[in-house]
């Protein structure tokens, strides 16, 4: 599997292919926790802030948030508690770039986490991942004791007045609790139901206090931005997306892998034919999704020959969106409907059961895709499964209901030859 | 909430709403009809059920109403095309896998589900997939539970929780998999059973009334509970002549209680209708012998041939009249009217195990109603334990912490489930709490206090301080624990905590339905101890209108049986009427008219839901027949509204009141207290502090929370005639199968009956 | 005096209580504790410490429930609903190895399903069972964030990937 930058300096994978990566000697010697110095030393939590919005850093969890501008939501004269929380949760279809940083990069994370915890004056601050990386809460908990040990964590941070703690959390398995909320109720040792926006974690969230949680990508981005200056940051990618971003490959393409891209890279075509290897044992492309499963398929034909910009912008353009930058590759070979009933079935099984249409919809759609499959599909079963798809988008309490519904009416859409002939009896 | 208006346009009408109301509320306000399921005033919010949805102008996509803070201009749309089609999709998806099955459904006719389903009509089914099965099963003696039926509203999760604090029951499971359940399947709990009555759906249903009636067969009487003097208000199921259950659901009663009630409320009627009642008066010719049935004429005339015999031969304080504190206004009026116009005596006096005669006596201030306490801001709780006897107050006071933000100081010598409420919990030493209202009105005395309490004075410090600085309602209750003098003290606190611009609050907790009805038509002439002491002494005929006490007939057992003649009013054969010459069947609550007053001083009224047991009489219609025998007509013919209008021209506190002006439960109405001056209370604290200093230094503090339902599920002459109330008494076991109803085993296995503890 | 500690009972919970109660070396106990430090709010370690008692215990079994209950002082019904929504918590029993493939799409696309289908045969169990001798127990999972090096499984927290179906039969072969 390849792991490396594209069309730019490896910034966030500088360090990943080092002997050692994990270590903190390793990390000090390639430029570690220089950001963190800087900042103290120089540096006010605003000037941080301002610098992170400067360099139009936009959250890589999924949403696409802009990072400086969240954190300036923090009430700084709240007498509360502040928390930063790193999402680890990675449970995204077809994304596994947080592992990757995670498992050859910890401390980058955690110099991250302490510039942010900085900015926002937040003396505890959780990791929160997903119960399955058993196995990198073990390599974040070594490098924490590391950087423990080294005056980097804890009391008096080299040597400075600022203290703060970073702890692990686990997840125990469920995709929902990568959804903000839905984490800090799990935090809380609570079933992982969304919680109701607003208040928005900003201004009341993990114990009900101000609380900023960020993707993993979003975090190690930090030392770099402080490093380089916001601006110089900002310039390696667009104007209204700064910096690079890192891309989980998967599917019928000859190279898998993550790939570290300057934002608006472009273009999609290129990146999957020839960075990616193209399509594995010289089959023909047929369908890409981009953003993890949570976005809208694309055909062939919106990819070849349409140079799409790998940004926010340019992804919508083509018919999609960066999502978490998860890219799903599938060749002439499959069957969109068997995909997305595949699909399907794991969102009805991640649907947390809170709300009414994503829980009962989930589960409808699935009894339909399963008794379609047996061959007892009808020819109005496109129009029912889209009418439901349109009853769930929008009406959801949170937007796993709206990522459940977008895979299938754009696969319905885009594919729907794939869908007919399964359809007539 | 403000009272300053903010506009806000529905449906392009312009309507003034207060500041902070809720959109959903201000909809319904307006007529115009919001569907939901999930949302339920006082709760805490949960937009899960996705039916109240409505277009807002300047949102992105349909917003949940039940979420929505007005705001000022808002425009709101709820009904068009894109809402009708959301929400009957929502609809559509919560029929999905709920099982079309009402016609089997104990719910049928009260569904919520339902109703919407027949009032939107034509719904083709468009799922024709295989549902989701679930068994029907039993979470308890008293829960029975259709998991398939659940739409996951979690209205019964949140009231378990945030009304009684319990949270015995919760969601389990993830997704579609979701259940309403919990660990091992079994609900041990105070089983008060108010998931089932916020249930929509038939998903939990009454367990004791499974299969047994449907909704619409049952005549609806709207009453008030004869168990505790919360008064709270209910709904009584008839059928013919049968009293089939009782439910508090708003669409059929809106009292004081919303939808609360406690078990006993909810589950204990079943003694209306049981074989055991006294069917007809009982005669016991001759001493020793046995109770033969008698007619109501020759009993009548027996008992005042009897009576009249005693009063000629020693005079007419040798006959005493006791009365039950669960008597009606009616039938205690009539006992005093009896006793002190008929027979002229003043050994008349009330069976009640906690008089709080000495608090109205020197009351300084309002009474809390239930209301009140809900918006309290802070609230001192001495002794008691609200939460097995006077539930509803206990409720009230968790939401006004947990909902309102209140304090609650709780001063027990038992860690009460309250004090996972309490802001401060003084935990002081058995027996002491007198010293705890010593200090809380003398300062002074702190040391002394203290040192009793078994606690420090900063505690008593920091409570006086936390009532100093309440801005608001400050409610001050107390239970049975405290001395006649400390009763007076604290009743005197609405003087000694007086502020600017805020109210003191008492709210006393006596035990029984009317309690504080007994006290107002003055049944207090002598204590009951003095009068029983007097038995077969100077008394030598005693007229009781229900039964002693336990702990009352352990001590005077011996004197009843050595009296000359003892006439007894009961619904069933109890140790007193052991020892009875004549026995009276009177009707039950459920077979009369006639008033309660709560610990609110609410009058409210009682009414007949089923025409009165075999031959039983109302105990106020007992007295008046006697009277008349005795050659006294009190006038009052049938009608229980004449003693009442009697009442309320005689009682002050009661006038110009009416049956009619009592009509509306939804509007109680507080009866005029005298309100004592202020008054000057060294002798009380002296008596207080006297009483105090005799305790001693070492005295214990309970350390356990007691178990739930340690004092709800004894066992009483009632209660004792509900099957399931034994299961609970014998730890509510375990049953092999839920699937069959938890009281076969009582047929299986004999030594789960308990004997009748209390009443 | 009153500030002795008084233990509030989780409600209703002495009549709830499984049989027995948990009890664990003092080496366990101190790293519950570690947990429980990184807290401010004891509850918030409830998975880490539901993880460490299906360690020791094979599965969250009703002594460990209790245990869970009485050490983060909840009630019994809190425990079950957190339990119940993860999927990673297991209130039954499960084999000693527990086998988990990733069925989601991009495994699925290089062939998942030969990978679940060749352990069936080899354990002799369908998914969802547990082999008789308590060794195996086959799942299919969601994705597991290794969609790079599919198809993969997990046997219990260990990661296997870029699985072939021969190399998926010696890993499970070389099981100790
Ligand atoms: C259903 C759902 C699942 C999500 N899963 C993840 C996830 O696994 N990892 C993540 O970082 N963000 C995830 N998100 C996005 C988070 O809600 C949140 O936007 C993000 O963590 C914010 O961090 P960022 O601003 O750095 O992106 C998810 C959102 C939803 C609605
Ligand atoms: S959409 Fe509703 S049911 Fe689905 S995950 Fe979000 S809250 Fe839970
Ligand atoms: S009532 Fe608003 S979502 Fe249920």
């Amino acid at each position: 599997m390849f792991i490396g930058a594209i069309g730019c300096e490896p910034l966030q994978l500088r360090r990943v292919h080092l002997e050692n990566s994990r270590s903190l000697d390793v990390y000090r010697r390639n430029g570690g926790y220089e950001a963190i110095k800087k900042v103290l030393d120089s540096m006010s939590p605003d000037d941080v802030i301002n610098e992170v919005k400067k360099s139009a850093l936009r959250g890589r969890g999924g949403a696409g948030f802009p990072t400086g501008m969240k954190w300036s939501f923090v009430p700084k004269d709240s007498p509360k508690e502040k928390y930063v929380v790193c999402n680890a949760d990675e449970s995204e279809p077809g994304t596994f770039k947080d592992r990757y940083l995670m498992e050859r990069d910890p401390h980058m994370l955690i110099e991250g986490m302490l510039i942010a915890a900085y900015a926002l004056n937040a003396k505890t601050n959780y990791i929160y991942t997903r119960g399955e990386y058993k196995y990198l809460i073990d390599i974040m908990d070594l490098a924490l004791d590391e950087a423990r040990a080294a005056g980097l964590l804890g009391e008096k941070i080299l040597g400075t007045d600022f203290s703060c703690e970073i702890y692990t959390h686990t997840g125990a398995g469920a995709y929902i609790c990568g959804e903000e909320t839905a984490l800090l109720s799990s935090l809380e040792g609570l079933r992982g139901h969304p919680r109701m926006k607003p208040p928005f974690p900003a201004v009341s969230g993990l114990y009900a206090s101000p609380t900023v949680v960020n993707n993993v990508e979003t975090l190690t981005a930090v030392p770099d931005i402080i490093k380089l200056g916001g601006e110089a940051y900002q310039r390696l990618g667009t104007e209204k997306s700064g910096g690079t971003k890192l891309w989980s490959v998967s599917g019928h393409v000859n190279q898998p892998g993550v790939y570290e891209l300057p934002m608006g890279y472009d273009d999609m075509e290129k990146f999957i034919m020839e960075d990616c290897g193209g399509i594995a044992n010289g089959k023909q492309l047929k369908a890409v999704i981009p953003g993890g499963s949570s976005v809208y398929i694309m055909r062939a034909d919106q990819i070849i020959g349409k140079d799409v910009r790998m940004d926010y912008e340019g992804l919508v353009a083509g018919g999609s969106s960066v999502g978490s930058g998860g890219f799903i590759v599938m060749d002439e070979t499959v069957d969109i409907f068997e995909s997305t009933k595949n699909l399907t079935e794991f969102y009805k099984h991640e649907s947390c059961g809170w709300c009414t249409p994503c829980r009962e919809g989930t589960d409808w759609l699935v009894k339909i895709f399963k008794r379609i499959d047996k061959g007892g599909g009808r020819p109005e079963d496109a129009q029912l499964l889209l009418d439901l798809c349109d009853n769930i988008e929008g009406k959801s309490f949170c937007p796993l209901g709206d990522a459940a519904a977008w895979p299938v009416q754009s696969a319905i859409k885009r594919f729907p030859e794939d869908f007919e002939k399964h359809m007539k009896n | 909430m403000s009272t300053e208006l903010i506009k806000v346009t529905i449906n392009s009408e312009d309507f003034q709403v207060t500041k902070g109301a809720r959109l959903i509320d201000v909809c319904r306000d307006h007529h115009f009809d919001i569907p939901s399921f999930c949302y339920y005033a006082d709760l805490a919010l949960q937009a899960s059920c996705r039916m109240c949805l409505v277009r807002i102008e300047k949102m992105p996509k349909l917003q949940t109403s039940c979420t929505i803070i007005c705001t000022d201009g808002m425009v709101v749309t709820t009904q068009s095309e894109e809402i009708e089609k959301a929400q009957r999709s929502m609809l559509e998806f919560l029929l999905a896998n709920h099982p079309l099955d009402c016609p089997v459904c104990d719910r049928g006719g009260e569904c919520e589900l339902q109703e919407l389903t027949f009032d939107w009509g034509n719904l083709e089914e468009r799922f024709v997939e295989q549902k989701n099965a679930r068994a029907e099963k039993y979470l308890s003696p008293m829960v029975a539970n259709d998991p398939q039926r659940c739409i996951l509203c979690k209205r019964c999760t949140r009231v378990c929780d945030e009304w009684m604090g319990e949270d015995a029951i919760e969601a389990g499971n993830r997704g579609s998999n979701t259940v309403i359940g919990t660990y091992g399947g079994w609900l041990n709990c105070s089983q008060c059973g108010n998931c089932i009555e916020v249930c929509p759906t038939g998903t939990l249903l009454d367990g004791t009334y499974r299969h047994q009636a449907r909704p619409w067969e049952l005549t609806q009487t709207v009453s008030t509970c004869t168990y505790c003097s919360d008064g709270c208000q209910m709904s009584l199921g008839s059928r013919g002549d049968e009293l089939m259950r009782i439910v508090a659901r708003d669409r059929y009663v809106n009292g004081l209680n919303g939808e609360f009630l406690c078990i006993k409320g909810r589950f204990g009627h079943p003694f209306v209708n049981h074989e055991q009642r006294i069917r007809t008066p009982l005669i016991r010719y001759k001493k020793g012998g046995k109770l033969i049935p008698a007619t109501w004429d020759e009993a009548i005339r027996f008992t005042a041939q009897k009576l009249d015999a005693v009063v000629a031969a020693h005079g007419s304080t040798s006959l005493g009249v006791v009365g039950s504190a669960r008597l009606t206004n009616e039938a205690l009026y009539c006992l005093r009217k009896f006793a002190t116009e008929v027979v002229e005596t003043e050994n008349y006096a009330i069976a009640d195990a906690f008089c709080v005669k000495p608090f109205f006596d020197s009351l300084g201030g309002p009474l809390a109603t239930h209301h009140d306490i809900r918006h309290a801001k802070t609230i001192v709780l001495i002794g008691g334990e609200p939460e097995e006897l006077q539930p509803l107050t206990a409720k009230q006071i968790r939401q006004a912490v947990r909902n309102g933000g209140a304090k609650l100081i709780l001063i027990n010598s038992v860690p009460i489930r309250l004090s996972e409420q309490a802001s401060q919990f003084i935990h002081v030493r058995r027996g002491s709490e007198n010293a705890a209202v010593l200090a809380l009105a003398d300062a002074a005395s702190d040391d002394l206090a203290a040192r009793k309490l078994g606690v420090e004075t900063s505690e008593l410090n920091s409570a006086r301080q936390t009532i100093a600085e309440t801005q608001g309602d400050v409610v001050i209750m107390f239970g049975g624990e405290l001395s006649s003098a400390a009763q007076a003290v604290v009743a005197q606190m609405p003087y000694t905590f007086a502020v600017e611009g805020r109210r003191i609050c008492l709210h006393p907790l006596p035990l029984f339905s009317n309690s504080i009805g007994a006290l107002d038509m003055d049944m207090h002439s002598k204590t009951l101890t003095d009068v029983l002491e007097a038995a077969s002494g100077s008394i030598r005929a005693l007229y009781l209108a229900g039964s002693l006490l336990p702990e009352h007939l352990q001590k005077s057992a011996e004197a009843l049986s050595k009296l000359d003649f003892l006439v007894v009013q009961e619904l069933f054969e109890t140790e007193t009427t052991a020892f009875a010459d004549v026995v009276l069947p009177a009707a039950s609550f459920a077979e009369i008219d006639g008033t309660y007053t709560n610990n609110d001083g609410f009058v409210q009224r009682v009414r007949k839901s089923i025409e009165p047991v075999s031959q039983s009489k109302p105990d106020w219609l007992i007295v008046s027949q006697l009277a008349k025998e005795l050659g006294v007509d009190f006038g009052f013919e049938m009608s229980a509204s004449a003693v009442f209008r009697e009442i309320a021209e005689r009682i002050p506190a009661y006038a110009d009141l009416r049956y009619p002006a009592l009509k509306d439960e939804s509007q109680p109405v507080q009866v005029k207290h005298a309100v004592a001056a202020k008054r000057d209370l060294t002798n009380e604290l002296d008596e207080v502090r006297r009483a105090v200093e005799g305790l001693s230094d070492d005295g214990d503090k309970v350390g356990e929370t007691p178990p739930v339902g340690h004092e709800l599920f004894k066992l009483g002459t009632l209660t004792d005639k509900v099957p399931q109330f034994h299961l609970l008494a014998a730890g509510n076991p375990k049953p092999e199968s839920f699937a069959i109803s938890p009281l076969y085993q009582i047929t299986i296995d004999e030594d789960l009956k308990r004997e009748p503890a209390a009443v | 005096m009153s500030q002795q500690p008084i233990n509030i009972q989780p409600l209703s919970q002495p009549v709830q209580m499984p049989e027995g109660i948990a009890s664990f070396s003092p080496e366990i106990e101190a790293e519950i504790d570690r947990h429980l430090a990184k807290y401010p709010v004891m509850r918030s370690a409830i998975l880490p410490l539901m993880f460490i008692v299906q360690r020791e215990r094979g599965y969250l079994d009703p002594p460990g429930v209790a245990y869970l209950a009485q050490r983060l002082k909840l009630r019994i019904t809190d425990i079950w609903e957190v339990a119940t929504f993860y999927s990673m918590i297991n209130l039954k029993p499960v084999g000693k190895y527990h086998i988990q493939v990733c069925k989601t799409l991009s495994c699925k696309l290089l062939g998942s399903d030969k990978i679940t289908q060749v352990c069936a045969e080899k354990l002799g169990i369908k998914v969802g069972e547990m082999s008789a001798d308590g060794r195996f127990s086959l799942s299919e999972v969601e994705c597991l964030g290794s969609c790079g090096t599919a198809p993969m499984f997990q046997v219990n927290f260990d990661y296997h990937e870029n699985l072939t179906v021969e190399k998926a039969e010696q890993i499970l072969d070389s099981l100790p």
